[in-house]
């Protein structure tokens, strides 16, 4: 179709508080960076246009042409801390992708990341649990006292169906746009697998107007 | 700016007292003071790029009266009446947020009122619908509009397919399967913000005498009653309905009448070409699709005929039938009928002869049928017409109000005096200079009530056959 709209993705971060969700989002969305720390609260929403040039995009029956495929990326960044989360169930639903952030000076926040995974696949249930495109990033590398290696990282990923992982720094700008184009490309990988819905449903069954809306004289009938 | 629903808050040792302010009645996204105490809570220079654009957006959107937006309950924007939903997708990020919320403590949102702003809610799992009207229309009349706008996307996709596509995909992008639908859309909230149809939940007859509209039915019944599975037969001009017929036991509710008028006098391309196209009819059965044969009579006849039946192998037979309809209609001078009937339209109401009489609505219950005679002096502008259409609307919500049997309204407003005269069949409306006396207006009632026991058998359709 000519006139097909651009691809919108809803892209969720979680994490513990302060490890760096808002100012990922915001490194990546407004490329700025701060030291000074505001608690997110409830939730922060920002999107982004994307350019995903990628072979799962273009071998979908109902995508234009292979090439660049230009597309928005609807970024929802949720609060860490305990007493800010609060946004219920449907907040998390129909989500195309998950990124899950921890920070690497932060052995706590690592061990987190089960539970985050846990919380957002019960909150979103989606569809297919074990294929939910999740990303993880591992934020902070610029600082010195580093306390969970990459090696304990990577393999808590791989343990998980092999999540992609990435270690960032929001602050320096490191690996920021390549884990975002990931999120981005994986998300959309989960957006675009459809089957397609033109099968038309049951014909209607005519039941001799026994139920109410098409029995004649019930209210506003035109007869 | 961010876009939020909560606030950004310094995050001190000392600012553990600071209260999170969670009232959703704070939380109005079109409250200009609420925007503004967030900006001034940005000192960092964060995300402020966007917020500029947001800002743009934001005065953009404030410009129009009348909002609607459609989002699927995973926040994934479906329809917006005006601008473009991509650059919108944190709004709707917000919208779900604030249903999301509500929904956790076991409660519903509804509407939320900021000054004049009113934000109305319609949760109709897996979509929601909000509406944003800055011109205090009230709750249900807002509500009813953003039912118009589901039944339309149900009318196009039916409610098991929309079901079913949420159930295997809640993030699913449903702009995917609308496309042409917008359009449909935008038309129908314009209708549903004009029509007394759509207030006075009644469709309008093209007038001609009542032997001529007989000749007409008669000549579509005999055709329609041979064929199987065939359930309406509706001919239309315009906005008015000429005749219907139908299957024993079955009936066509008005706001489904509408959805056809909606979709006929929105598509040129019907004038051209017989049509021949799925339309799921939301009050009748949300579950499946009619098939909908649509065509013109006549190069020279320019009323629609719609057959509706469950049978999707059926477009052959329609078109033969309509074919010998156009055909006997040609003989017996219905078309001519039809046409003389075209051109007469709109009946003034200066035929009635009432003295200081300006405008009237009136409503035939028993057949949800109504008259609205045209604008006349001083009613000359669109923004007069729909200044009246809003103190109808306010009428006719009082009278409908649910519970309350209010049968005479009198209002002497600066401009004009109005009088609502509600009995078991009729709902009437009436619009009079001002400073007309409370027994001159009801001496035009009784006046009124006697003209039209002449004229209601040319304006309104009584007989509506079987087969
Ligand atoms: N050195 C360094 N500091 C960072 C980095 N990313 C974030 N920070 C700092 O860490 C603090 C917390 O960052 P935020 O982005 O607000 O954390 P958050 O995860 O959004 O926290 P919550 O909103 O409470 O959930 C801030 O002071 C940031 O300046 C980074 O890559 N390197
Ligand atoms: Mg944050």
């Amino acid at each position: 179709m000519a006139t097909r709209k651009k691809v919108l993705l809803k892209v969720i971060i979680l994490g513990d508080s302060s490890v760096g969700k808002t100012s990922l989002m915001n490194q990546y969305v407004n490329k700025k960076f701060t030291n000074q720390y505001k608690a997110t609260i409830g939730a922060d929403f920002l999107t982004k246009e994307v350019m995903v040039d990628d072979r799962i995009v273009t071998m979908q029956v109902s995508k234009p042409a292979p090439g660049p495929n230009p597309l928005c990326a609807s970024i929802w960044d949720t609060a860490g801390q305990e007493r800010f989360q609060s946004l219920g169930v449907a907040f998390y639903r129909g989500a195309d992708c998950c990124v899950l952030v921890f920070d690497v000076t932060s052995p706590g926040s690592f061990k987190s990341l089960d539970g985050w995974r846990d919380e957002f696949l019960i909150q979103a249930s989606p569809s297919d649990p074990d294929h939910f495109p999740f990303v993880v990033l591992g934020n902070k590398v610029d600082l010195d006292n580093r306390a969970v290696s990459t090696k304990r990282a990577q393999q808590w990923c791989q343990s998980k169906n092999g999540l992609p992982y990435f270690e960032t720094s929001a602050k320096e700008a490191v690996n920021v746009e390549q884990a975002f184009k990931t999120i981005a490309r994986n998300a959309l990988a989960q957006e675009s697998d459809v089957e397609l819905y033109n099968e038309f449903p049951d014909q209607i069954k005519l039941d001799g107007g026994s139920s109410d809306n098409r029995s004649s004289g019930g209210d506003n009938c035109a007869c | 700016m961010v876009n939020k629903i909560g606030y950004d808050m310094e995050e001190t040792q000392e600012t553990d007292t600071t209260t999170l302010i969670s009232d959703i009645n704070d939380i109005a996204i079109q409250d200009p003071v609420v925007s503004k105490s967030v900006t001034e809570n940005e000192p960092v220079p964060s995300s402020s790029e966007q917020g500029s654009s947001y800002e743009i957006l934001f005065d953009q959107l404030k410009e129009k009266n009348k909002h609607i937006f459609v989002l699927s309950t995973a926040g994934k924007p479906i329809y917006t009446r005006f601008g473009n939903e991509n650059q919108m997708a944190s709004l709707f990020g917000l919208m779900i947020a604030l249903v999301s919320v509500t929904q956790d403590s076991n409660d519903t949102l509804q509407s939320i009122c900021c000054g004049q702003t009113r934000i109305v809610f319609l949760n109709k799992d897996p979509l929601i619908l909000v509406g944003v009207s800055q011109s205090s229309e009230p709750y249900d009349q807002i509500k009813k509009q953003l039912t118009y706008v589901y039944n339309n996307i149900i009318s196009t996709l039916t409610l098991t397919q929309l079901k079913k596509i949420f159930h295997n995909r809640t993030n699913f992008d449903l702009r995917r399967l609308m496309s042409g639908s917008e359009r449909l859309i935008d038309k129908l909230i314009t209708f549903t913000e004009n029509d007394p149809g759509f207030l006075l939940d009644s469709i309008s007859c093209l007038q001609m005498p009542s032997s001529s509209r007989d000749k007409i039915t008669q000549t579509i019944l005999t055709q329609c009653s041979k064929i199987k599975n065939l359930v309406f037969g509706l001919l239309i001009a315009q906005k008015h309905v000429i005749s219907i017929v139908r299957m024993k036991k079955y009936s066509l509710h008005v706001s489904d009448i509408h959805l056809i008028l909606n979709l006929i006098n929105s598509t040129e391309s019907f004038k051209t070409a017989e049509s021949w196209t799925p339309i799921c009819l939301p009050t009748f059965d949300s579950s499946g699709y009619m098939h909908a044969h649509i065509s013109y009579l006549a190069e020279d006849c320019q009323a629609c005929l719609v057959l509706l039946t469950i049978d999707h192998n059926l477009f052959f037979t329609l078109s033969d039938a309509k074919r010998k309809i156009t055909e006997k209609m040609r003989c017996n001078d219905c078309l001519h009928a039809i046409n003389e009937a075209i051109i007469r339209q709109p009946i003034s109401l200066a035929r009635a002869n009432i003295t200081g009489l300006r405008h009237l609505l009136y409503k035939n219950k028993n057949r949800s049928q109504h008259w609205c005679p045209p604008f006349t002096s001083p009613y000359n502008t669109d923004e007069l017409q729909q200044n009246l259409m809003s103190v109808y609307c306010s009428l006719i919500s009082q009278i409908n109000f649910p519970g309350r049997t209010l049968k005479v309204i009198f209002q002497q407003l600066t401009a004009e005096t109005m009088l609502a005269w509600a009995t078991e069949d009729v709902e009437l409306y009436m619009t009079f200079e001002p400073l007309v006396s409370k027994e001159c207006a009801t001496n035009a009632v009784t006046k009124l009530t006697q003209w039209m026991k002449k004229e209601e058998d040319s304006l309104f359709i009584f007989n509506i056959p079987m087969f």
